[in-house]
This record gives structure tokens, C-alpha cells and sequence, in this order.
């Protein structure tokens, strides 16, 4: 009964545009001041706090400060060069050019939307003048950013691992392979939609070409290996990691390519506190909600309740995929992780679900989320800068939200995807 | 209609206000996010020399907690926290208004108790310090509570103009956000 009438509080809270951290705070502090008592308000403003102090959240604003600092340089120029003198000979060079700088670039400032407006505020106008459709131009973009979000670094794997008591290292590990085979089958597509509408190539290849694109843009590359070499092979945390990254970034933008211009960082500095800030405050009320939930036993009666109706992991995971699907469609992935994670992790545990693999199921629902409205902001980001309909763009999307989709069938139902590599260095 | 001179000179103060808080608060996140950023690194370089930091963890964690707070109340001066605007514009006008002041006031309401609760519970740290620096009273790391709510609930009343203003004229603020975002990567 209290969790009916939790939901139905938060339901309406929400459609009064109440802003979903603070209804997740407010809906708990009713429940339990209720329950246990007015006292019970000193508990809450204690989880608030110790909810902040999360030490592998560190890793989220130091990622989104060196993202900042290299968004700042041309980096995203550069690695359209390199990625363009890599494929672009290829029929429909351009639209795979998209796919593998979103794979690189996109989620590396914390906010998706400046990602997809930095990447595809050059590359869709490109597209179009090379005659691809804008729906066509507009759907590649929107898809490639969001296979990103499993690619490492990623912000929602972070969330997931601190939320869940899950290594972060592991997860970036486990979302290689299906982050490389979701961006591969992607460009795939593009060359199918490119045989089929007669798309152009870009240059001829050439070597000369490929090496001088690849001077200019190697130092920004060496960043990722230089960080994630440092995580997976254990000489740093995920955190620590972060911070190198910070002093990678301010080197190489700042020594190297000599390109930081300090108003462009100051302003995504602020909306870099901004974005951790939204995120973390998310995660400071919707700890207090969990306290909630424990102690009318939600989680629990959860797990009981779907166990009940089958103990299939197959089947469990089936359902899991619909109701994260179904979140992901209404809220935004920052907000579905912080609000499903505790929710679902008991029954995760209980039925074997590895949870590194589960946390990979998690992300993709959450990408494929930022492809179906009604929320879908990196979608409505791609579409104001092509100047096309939602609609009529999903329709050329759907194919690519079906290799999300593909993907995520893959990660479930076939878990060596995701967690081979994870078994061979940490088995 | 006409505007009543006090009124603009009102709104303009406001106005002023509003950008004051937001100087301070943007000065006061990057110098937190600034310094988070010199503490992870330090340890990393002093682990290497063989010298842990004791005190690194603890105190970064901290300095999260801080810019959670101090970031959320730069947040809501532009309504940035993620919120669910679609059926609260399709509203008709009358309810949109009432929709508004009541949530307007659960927001309010939440942080007014939040605040207390916070100011409440320095008194009861008494003595008590964080465990690797016992200098440092808990507190003072955890009077980021209340002074948090206090300038949540400031923020959020200096924004009220421009966001009910909006929210009669239908605007959504993440469309808002999503052009803005648009307009800067083209410029740059």
C-alpha cells in the first residue's frame, strides 16, 4: 500500500514539473516522517550528505573537467580529419565518419547534448551538402552518440558501479567488445544506406593524407590510451584515472596544440559543475528514497514478486529489459539508473545475474532511451540541427535503434560478449 | 498593461541579484571542482614517491559533497535540474498556474526542512572531527547542508520571475537548453 501510494506521489509530483531529484527526496521525507515520526528528517539531511561523498563518484566530474579542457582545443575537427582519412574512400564515408568520432568524442563532456551539438553541428550540414537525407544525416548522429555511452569512459557505468557496489574498471572492460560491435555494425548500415541511395565517397585514400591527419590529431588520441591503459592495468583507480586524465587534457591542449581558450572552458567548466551537480544531487535524494524503500521492504518485495512469477533467469532478464526499456523511454538515463539501480538490484543478485553484464544491460537500455520519445534529448539535439521532424527521423532510426537493440539481445542472452574480457584479466 | 516603474525597477534588482549569486556560486564550483582535481592528482604523485595521502579520499569525498550542493543551487538559477516538462506545458493555463505555485512550494517546502534538519544536526557534532584530519570539525564539512538549502530555496525564489514567465508562455527549458548547446558548438 505505502508503495502505491509512493509511486502515485511521485507520479504526480513529476507531471506538476517538479524536478525529479527534488520529488524522490520529498516523497521519502513524507513516507518516512509518517512511519517513523518526525525524527526521521535528521536521517534524511545525514544520507543527503553521506550520499555526496561517494569517492568513486569523484571520477564523473574529474572525467567531465579534462573532457571540458579537450573540448576546448579543436580536438573534434581533428578527429573528423584523422576518422575521415581512415573511411572516407569508402561508399558513404561520411556517415560512417560520424559513427566512429561519435564513438570516440560523444558523453566525454558529461552532457550528451553538447557532445551531439559539438559533433553534429559539423558533420550534419557536411551530410546534407553531400546529398545525404537530413533525416538519414540526423538519425547516424543521434545512434552513433548513444552506442557511445558504453564505450569507457562513461558516466552512466560510473553512476551503475558506485550505485551497485560494481568495479567501474570491470564494467569499462566489459563494454569493448559490444561497444565496438554495435559501432561496426552501425557503419555497416550506413554502407547498406549508402549502396541503396547512391551516397558519395569522400577523398581517395591516401596515405600521406592518413599521416599527416594523424599527427595532428595522435596526442588526443594517446589520451584515452594513455588513461584507460592506466585503469585496466591497475596502477590507477578509476578516479585517479580521471584526475590523470584532468593533467593529460590541460597538457595536451595547452602544451602541445597550444588551443585552450580559457573563456570556452570557463563557460564548460560551469556547465560541467552544473551537470555533476544535477547528477549528484539525483543521487543525494534518491538515496534517502532507497532508506524508504528498505524499510517498507520495496526492493525485496520486488524480487519476491517477480520470482513468483517466474525464477527463469532467461525470462527475468526479458522482463528487466521491458521495464528499463519503458523507463528509459520516459526519463532521462542519469535519473533511470539512480531510480531502478537499488530497485532492482536484489532480485539481479538473487536470480545470478552477473552484475558487471547487468550494469552493460543497463547502459543500452539507457542508449536506447536517448532514441525513443517522448525524452529523448540527443535525438531532439540531432534533429534541431538538421531541421527535421522527430517522427519522420525515428523512422530512418529505427534500423539503428535496432542495432542498440541487437546489441543489448547480444549482452543478455549471450553474456561471453560482455564478459569475456572481464574473465580473462580479472578471472 | 502597463508596467508600473517600481515593478521594472523591482524585476531589474532582481535581476541583479540573481547575477550576483550566480557569479559567486560559479567562483565558488570551479574552485571546488579546481581543487578536487589537484587533490586526486597529488595523491596519485605521492603514492608513486611512496608517501600516501591518509587524508585524500576523505577529504575529495567531501569536496564532492560541497560541489553537489553549491552546483545544485547554481543549476536551479537556470531550472536545470532534470525534470519531466512535456504534460505540465500541455496544461491549460489556469492549472499550468496552479501546478506551478504547488511546485513551486514542495520544492521550497523540501529544502526548508532539509535546511533545518542540517542546521539541527551541527549542534550535535559537538567535537567531532573527520578521522584522517583532526582539525577539521564534521561540522564545518557538513554545513554545506544547510548553507546548500539555504541558497537552493535563494536561487530558487530569484529564478520564480523568469521560470513562471516561461512556463505561461509554454517554453520549455531543456528545448532552451538543447538551442543554446546548438548555438555554442556553432560558434566555436
Amino acid at each position: 500500500m505505502s508503495a502505491i501510494l509512493l509511486i502515485l506521489g511521485l507520479f504526480i509530483l513529476v507531471m506538476i514539473n517538479v524536478p525529479i531529484a527534488i520529488a524522490l527526496g520529498a516523497v521519502a521525507l513524507v513516507g518516512m516522517v509518517l512511519s517513523k515520526g518526525t525524527d526521521s528528517i535528521y536521517n534524511a539531511a545525514l544520507t543527503m550528505f553521506d550520499a555526496a561523498t561517494s569517492f568513486p563518484l569523484l571520477a564523473i566530474p574529474l572525467f567531465i573537467l579534462a573532457g571540458a579542457l579537450m573540448n576546448t582545443t579543436s580536438i573534434s575537427r581533428r578527429l573528423i580529419s584523422l576518422t575521415s582519412a581512415l573511411i572516407g574512400f569508402v561508399r558513404g564515408g561520411l556517415a560512417m565518419v560520424n559513427v566512429g568520432v561519435s564513438m570516440f568524442f560523444a558523453e566525454i563532456s558529461g552532457s550528451a547534448v553538447a557532445d551531439v551539438a559539438a559533433i553534429g553541428s559539423v558533420l550534419i550540414p557536411a551530410m546534407k551538402n553531400r546529398n545525404y537525407s537530413p533525416e538519414l544525416s540526423a538519425a547516424v548522429t543521434s545512434s552513433s552518440a548513444s552506442i557511445a555511452i558504453i564505450i569507457p569512459p562513461s558516466i552512466a557505468m560510473i553512476l551503475y558501479g558506485a550505485l551497485s557496489d560494481t568495479s567501474i574498471v570491470q564494467l569499462f572492460v566489459a563494454g569493448i567488445i559490444p561497444g565496438v560491435v554495435g559501432g561496426f555494425s552501425m557503419m555497416g548500415l550506413c554502407y547498406w544506406y549508402a549502396v541503396r541511395y547512391d551516397l558519395p565517397r569522400e577523398e581517395a585514400f591516401s596515405l600521406r593524407r592518413l599521416w599527416v591527419a594523424f599527427k595532428e590529431a595522435g596526442w588526443a588520441l594517446t589520451l584515452p590510451v594513455i588513461i584507460l591503459g592506466g585503469i585496466f592495468g591497475g596502477v590507477v583507480t578509476a578516479t585517479e584515472g580521471a584526475g590523470l586524465a584532468v593533467v593529460a587534457a590541460l597538457f595536451i591542449g595547452g602544451v602541445i596544440y597550444r588551443e585552450i581558450n580559457w573563456q570556452h572552458l570557463r563557460k564548460a567548466m560551469v556547465e560541467g559543475v552544473t551537470q555533476t551537480a544535477v547528477v549528484m544531487l539525483l543521487v543525494a535524494t534518491s538515496a534517502v528514497l532507497g532508506l524508504y524503500l528498505t524499510e517498507i521492504q520495496v526492493p525485496q518485495n520486488f524480487a519476491k514478486w517477480v520470482i513468483g512469477f517466474t525464477s527463469n533467469k532467461l525470462m527475468v532478464l526479458a522482463l528487466l529489459n521491458v521495464m528499463l526499456f519503458v523507463v528509459g523511454m520516459f526519463l532521462h538515463g542519469a535519473a533511470a539508473i539512480i531510480l531502478i539501480v537499488p530497485i532492482v538490484m536484489p532480485l539481479v543478485q538473487q536470480i545470478g545475474i552477473n552484475p558487471v553484464q547487468f550494469g552493460l544491460i543497463m547502459t543500452l537500455n539507457i542508449a536506447i532511451g536517448q532514441q525513443t520519445p517522448p525524452v529523448a534529448s540527443v535525438l531532439v539535439t540531432s534533429c534541431s540541427i538538421a531541421k527535421t521532424d522527430i517522427w519522420e527521423t525515428t523512422k530512418v532510426n529505427i534500423p539503428f535503434i535496432g542495432v542498440l537493440v541487437l546489441v543489448l539481445l547480444l549482452v543478455t542472452y549471450f553474456p561471453p560478449v560482455s564478459l569475456t574480457l572481464v574473465n580473462l584479466f580479472y578471472g | 498593461m502597463l508596467i508600473s516603474p517600481t515593478c521594472v525597477q523591482r524585476y531589474i534588482m532582481l535581476d541583479a541579484i540573481k547575477r550576483w549569486l550566480e557569479r559567486i556560486l560559479e567562483v565558488v564550483s570551479i574552485s571546488l571542482l579546481v581543487t578536487m582535481a589537484v587533490i586526486v592528482v597529488l595523491a596519485v604523485v605521492f603514492r608513486f614517491m611512496g608517501k600516501s595521502l591518509i587524508w585524500y579520499d576523505e577529504v575529495a569525498s567531501v569536496v564532492l559533497a560541497w560541489l553537489t550542493y553549491y552546483g545544485s543551487a547554481l543549476a536551479v538559477l537556470h531550472r536545470g535540474h532534470l525534470g519531466f516538462p512535456g504534460l505540465f506545458l500541455s496544461l491549460p493555463k489556469p492549472l499550468r498556474a496552479a501546478a506551478f505555485i504547488v511546485a513551486e512550494f514542495v520544492v521550497i517546502g523540501f529544502f526548508l526542512v532539509i535546511g533545518y534538519a542540517g542546521w539541527y544536526l551541527l549542534g550535535i557534532f559537538g567535537e567531532e572531527t573527520l578521522v584522517s584530519l583532526n582539525w577539521v570539525p564534521l561540522s564545518f564539512t557538513q554545513s554545506v547542508i544547510p548553507v546548500g538549502a539555504a541558497l537552493f530555496i535563494i536561487a530558487e525564489i530569484l529564478s520564480i520571475p523568469d521560470a513562471w514567465r516561461k512556463a505561461m508562455a509554454g517554453i520549455d527549458y531543456e528545448k532552451e537548453m538543447i538551442d543554446q548547446a546548438i548555438e555554442e558548438a556553432s560558434q566555436s
